[in-house]
C-alpha cells in the first residue's frame, strides 16, 4: 500500500526533475546564446545635435569627434577606465633614457577601408599634419621636433624636451592616422568622406540629418566589427528621441535629460545606462570684477555652493558634489583635494575676513532657456543671500553667453569641463595657467607657485612624483578657490535592450565595434 | 491692368524687397552679440585660434566690405558657405526647402479638408447642436500649443495605438512623406482649421441668405447642390485670403513642429543657424522666406482673383 501510494509522488517528483533539468539546460544554453555576439544589423543613434566636421584635426565638437573615432584610430589609445592607455595601432613603444626619443612598433596586418596597408610613412604624415593645424588640435603636439620613419613598421617620435603627457597627447583622436597624402585627393575632399583604420567606414551624410557609416571589411580586430553598418540622426527634441527609442525607431539616445532617468530605468525594453564621465561642472569666478578677486569672497561663494541640494533637484540625485576641478576619472586625481564643501557657518567667517564683510552685488550670467543654469542659480542665490551677496540673474542666449565668458565680460557665471586625453594635463594647463590660452578658464586666475607645479608636472617621468605634484597643485587650487567646483555627473545614455556591448568610457567616446544586436 | 500684368508687377518687386530684406538681415545678424568662432571652438576657443578663425572666414575685415563681399557672390548666384557645416548655404536650405514645403502645403490641404465640411455642416444647421458643436471643438487646435499636441499625437497614434505612423522623420519617397509628414500636418492643420472655419462659416451664413440662393432652392435644386456649387464658391473667396495670410505665417512659423516631429525643414535650420551665428546660412534662409512670403500672398491674390470676377487690378 505504501508502495503504491508513493509512486504517484515519485513519479511527480521525477517529472518535476525531468523538467527542472530540461528549464536549467534551456535556461543555459539560452544564457550562453545570449552572451555570444550576433554578426549583422543596423544600429541608429539620435543625438541632440549635428556632426559639424570630420576633419578631426580641426573640430572640437563632440558630436562629431565620437563619430570620427569611429573612422579614424591612434596608436595608443585610452582604456575602459579613461586613465590608462593601450596600445592600439602600435603595439608597443619603447622610450629613450633622456625622454626625447619615442620609438613605437606598428601592429602588423593593419589596412585602411581602402584596403591600402598602414604603414609608419602613414603614421608620419597623419601626426605631421595633425600638428601643422594651428587653428585646430595642433598644439597638444607642441612638444614634437619632428617624426621619421625608419622603416614601415617602426615610426619614431623626436620632442623637443621630455614631456610626460605624450603618450596621451598621441591617443588624442586628431593623431589618427589616415592614408599619406589624403589617398591622393585634396584635404578638403578627403575629410568630406574620410578614410582610416577603424570598423567604419564612410558611406553617406545628409548635411543637417543624418551620417551613416558601413562595416570596414579590412579592419584589424577579426570578426568586429558585428554591426552592418550604424547610423546618426539629428532630433533636437529630447520627448521626440524618448518617443523614437520606445517605438523602436532608433535604437540609442543620447543624453536623455536626468529628469526621464526614473522612467526610462522601469521602461520595459530599454536599459538605461549612467556611465562615469569626466564631466566636470564649475561656477566660473571672474577676477576682474574687484570682489571677486578677494580669495576670501570666493572661499565663502565655494563654501555656501550647496552641491547636494543642486544635485538632487538639477541631477535628480545622479551625481556627486566636486572637491577637485580635476574629475575622479582623470589620472593623478586626488580623492583627498580638499575642495570647500557646504557650510555656510565657514563661508559666513571667511566673508568676514574679507574686504567685503557686508556682503556686494554681483550679477549671474545664464543661459536663456537653459533649465539647468536656472536651476542652479536659483539655489545659488538663495544661499549666497545668506552671506549679503545679493545676485542678480543676467539673461543671454547661450551663443552670446559663452561668447561673453570667454572674453570675461560676467562676473559669475557657468561652465564645465569634459576630458579630451587621459592625461590631466589639457586641464590644468587651460584651468590655471593664464598663458594656456583661456585666462585660467576665463577667471583671470594667476598664481605662479599653481603654474609652476604644473610646469613641474609637465615634464616628470615618474607616476608618483607627478601624482604628487598634481596632488599639491589641486590642493592649492581648491584653497584658492579659483572656480566654485560644483559637480561630477555621469554620461546618460539609454538604449534598446537588444544592443548589447555598448559602453561610453569617460572621455565620451564609445567603441562601436564591440556593440551587436541580439 | 491684367492679371498677367499684375503678376509681373508683382514678381519684380521681389528684387527690392529681397534686396531690402538682405541688408536689414546682414547688418542685423552681425551686430548680435556672440561669435561664431567662440562657438564652434567651444572651451578651446583661445584668444590666438579665435583670432585665426575670423580671419579664415574673413569676419575680422569691416562690416560694408563684408556685405560688399557678400552682395558680389550673391549677384553670381553664390550664398555663402555655412561656417558650421562648410558647405554651401544655399545647398542646404535648398535640401531643406522642400520639407518645408510639405509640411505646408500638406497642412494647408488638411486644414482646408477638415474646414470646409465643418464650416458647411455648421451654417446649415446654424445655432443648432452641430453648429455649437463644430464652433467650439476646433478651438481646442488653437488652444493648445504645437509643442504638446504634436507629442500626444505621437503618442497616441505613433507609439500606442498600433503605430501606425513613424515617430517623426520625413521618410523616403512619395509614399513615405505622405506617410511621416501626416501627423505633422495634422497639427498644422489643427492649428489654423479654427480660423478657417469661422470665416468660412460667416461667409456661407452670409451668402446663404443672398437673392440668388433663395432662386436656387426656389427651382427645386437640392440643398446640397445649392450649398456646394452657388453658395460655397462664394464664401470660400475671403476664406482664401485668411489662409493665405497663415500660410505667409507658417513659413518660419513651422519651428516648434519641425523641432517635435524631428522634420528637417528650414524652420530648424533657421533656429540653429541663429544660435550657432552661421551668418550665411541665416541670410539665406531670410531670403528665402522673404521671397517665399511675397510668392503666397501672390498666389493669394491671384486666387482671390480667379474666384471672384470683380476684382480689378490697378
Amino acid at each position: 500500500m505504501k508502495a503504491r501510494r508513493s509512486l504517484p509522488f515519485l513519479a511527480l517528483a521525477g517529472c518535476a526533475a525531468l523538467g527542472l533539468t530540461a528549464a536549467t539546460a534551456l535556461g543555459a544554453g539560452h544564457a550562453r546564446h545570449a552572451a555570444m555576439p550576433k554578426r549583422g544589423g543596423s544600429i541608429t543613434i539620435a543625438r541632440i545635435e549635428d556632426s559639424q566636421s570630420f576633419d578631426k584635426t580641426n573640430v572640437f565638437q563632440n558630436e562629431s569627434i565620437w563619430l570620427t573615432e569611429q573612422i579614424n584610430e591612434t596608436l595608443y589609445t585610452a582604456a575602459k577606465d579613461g586613465k590608462t592607455l593601450i596600445p592600439w595601432l602600435a603595439t608597443g613603444y619603447t622610450m629613450s633614457k633622456d625622454g626625447l626619443t619615442y620609438t613605437f612598433t606598428l601592429r602588423k596586418g593593419v589596412k585602411f577601408s581602402n584596403g591600402q596597408p598602414m604603414t609608419s610613412a602613414d603614421v608620419k604624415f597623419s601626426i605631421d599634419d595633425a600638428r601643422a593645424q594651428s587653428k585646430g588640435w595642433g598644439y597638444l603636439d607642441a612638444a614634437i621636433k619632428n617624426i621619421t620613419a625608419p622603416d614601415p613598421g617602426t615610426v619614431v617620435f623626436h620632442l623637443k624636451r621630455r614631456w610626460a603627457p605624450f603618450l596621451a597627447d598621441i591617443g588624442l583622436f586628431a593623431n589618427g592616422i589616415i592614408p599619406k597624402n589624403f589617398a591622393g585627393q585634396t584635404r578638403a575632399a578627403f575629410y568630406k568622406h574620410p578614410i582610416g583604420t577603424g570598423p567604419f567606414m564612410w558611406d553617406k551624410r545628409t548635411v543637417g540629418q543624418s551620417v551613416t557609416f558601413k562595416r570596414n571589411p579590412y579592419y584589424w580586430q577579426k570578426g568586429k566589427p558585428y554591426l552592418d553598418s550604424v547610423t546618426w540622426t539629428f532630433v533636437t527634441d529630447e520627448n521626440t528621441r524618448e518617443l523614437q527609442l520606445r517605438g523602436g525607431q532608433i535604437q540609442i539616445d543620447e543624453f536623455p535629460p536626468f529628469n526621464s532617468i526614473s522612467k526610462l530605468q522601469n521602461t520595459s525594453g530599454v536599459t538605461m545606462s549612467l556611465f562615469p564621465s569626466t564631466r566636470t561642472d564649475y561656477l566660473d569666478i571672474n577676477e576682474s570684477y574687484a570682489p571677486l578677486a578677494d580669495v576670501h569672497v570666493r572661499r565663502a561663494i565655494s563654501l555656501a555652493i550647496d552641491r547636494n541640494a543642486i544635485i538632487k533637484s538639477v541631477l535628480f540625485g545622479h551625481g556627486t558634489p566636486a572637491n577637485s576641478f580635476l574629475p575622479p576619472q582623470v589620472p593623478f586625481y586626488d580623492p583627498k583635494t580638499p575642495g570647500l564643501q557646504y557650510n555656510i557657518a565657514q563661508a559666513k567667517a571667511e566673508m568676514a575676513k574679507s574686504k567685503y564683510p557686508k556682503g556686494f552685488k554681483v550679477t549671474l550670467l545664464v543661459g536663456a532657456g537653459a533649465q539647468v543654469e536656472t536651476a542652479m542659480g536659483q539655489i545659488l542665490q538663495q544661499s549666497l543671500k545668506q552671506l549679503g551677496i545679493d545676485v542678480t540673474f543676467h539673461q543671454e542666449d547661450t551663443s552670446t553667453e559663452f561668447n561673453d565668458i570667454g572674453k570675461r565680460k560676467y562676473q559669475l557665471g557657468f561652465s564645465y569641463w569634459t576630458m579630451d586625453i587621459a592625461d590631466p594635463d589639457e586641464l590644468v594647463t587651460f584651468a590655471i595657467d593664464p598663458a594656456g590660452g583661456a585666462s585660467s578658464f576665463y577667471t583671470g586666475y594667476d598664481n605662479p607657485a599653481v603654474v609652476k607645479l604644473s610646469h613641474e608636472a609637465q615634464v616628470q617621468p615618474d607616476p608618483a612624483k607627478r601624482a604628487a605634484l598634481y596632488s599639491q597643485l589641486a590642493k592649492q587650487a581648491a584653497n584658492d578657490a579659483f572656480l566654485g567646483f560644483l559637480y561630477y555627473s555621469p554620461y546618460r545614455w539609454a538604449y534598446s535592450s537588444k544592443v548589447h556591448g555598448f559602453f561610453v568610457e569617460p572621455l565620451g567616446n564609445y567603441h562601436l565595434e564591440d556593440v551587436w544586436l541580439g | 491692368m491684367s492679371l498677367g500684368e499684375y503678376v509681373v508687377r508683382r514678381l519684380l518687386q521681389l528684387v527690392p524687397i529681397s534686396l531690402g530684406v538682405t541688408i536689414l538681415v546682414f547688418f542685423l545678424i552681425h551686430l548680435v552679440p556672440g561669435d561664431p568662432a567662440r562657438t564652434i571652438l567651444g572651451n578651446q576657443a583661445t584668444t590666438a585660434r579665435v583670432a585665426l578663425l575670423r580671419h579664415a572666414w574673413g569676419l575680422d575685415r569691416p562690416l560694408p566690405v563684408q556685405y560688399l563681399k557678400f552682395m558680389g557672390r550673391l549677384f553670381h548666384g553664390d550664398l555663402g558657405t555655412s561656417l558650421f557645416y562648410s558647405v554651401g548655404a544655399g545647398r542646404l536650405v535648398l535640401q531643406r526647402l522642400p520639407v518645408t514645403l510639405w509640411l505646408i502645403g500638406f497642412g494647408a490641404l488638411l486644414a482646408v479638408v477638415i474646414a470646409v465640411p465643418l464650416s458647411a455642416l455648421a451654417a446649415t444647421y446654424r445655432d443648432r447642436l452641430p453648429d455649437h458643436v463644430v464652433r467650439a471643438v476646433p478651438l481646442v487646435g488653437l488652444g493648445f500649443p504645437p509643442f504638446w499636441l504634436g507629442i500626444v499625437l505621437l503618442l497616441t497614434f505613433a507609439l500606442n495605438l498600433g503605430r501606425l505612423f513613424p515617430v517623426g522623420g520625413y521618410g523616403h519617397g512619395f509614399a513615405g512623406h505622405l506617410h511621416s509628414m501626416f501627423l505633422p500636418a495634422l497639427t498644422v492643420a489643427l492649428g489654423i482649421a479654427p480660423i478657417l472655419i469661422r470665416s468660412l462659416r460667416a461667409g456661407l451664413l452670409e451668402v446663404l441668405e443672398s437673392d440668388y440662393v433663395t432662386t436656387a432652392r426656389s427651382k427645386g435644386l437640392p440643398e446640397r447642390r445649392v450649398l456646394v456649387r452657388h453658395a460655397l464658391r462664394n464664401a470660400i473667396v475671403s476664406t482664401v485670403c485668411v489662409l493665405g495670410v497663415n500660410i505667409g505665417y507658417l513659413v518660419g512659423g513651422t519651428l516648434v513642429i519641425e523641432q517635435v516631429y524631428a522634420v528637417p525643414g528650414i524652420g530648424q535650420l533657421m533656429i540653429n543657424s541663429i544660435f550657432e551665428r552661421d551668418f550665411p546660412v541665416v541670410q539665406a534662409v531670410t531670403l528665402v522666406f522673404s521671397v517665399m512670403v511675397v510668392l503666397v500672398y501672390l498666389a493669394t491674390d491671384v486666387a482671390h482673383a480667379l474666384l471672384d470676377p470683380r476684382v480689378r487690378f490697378d
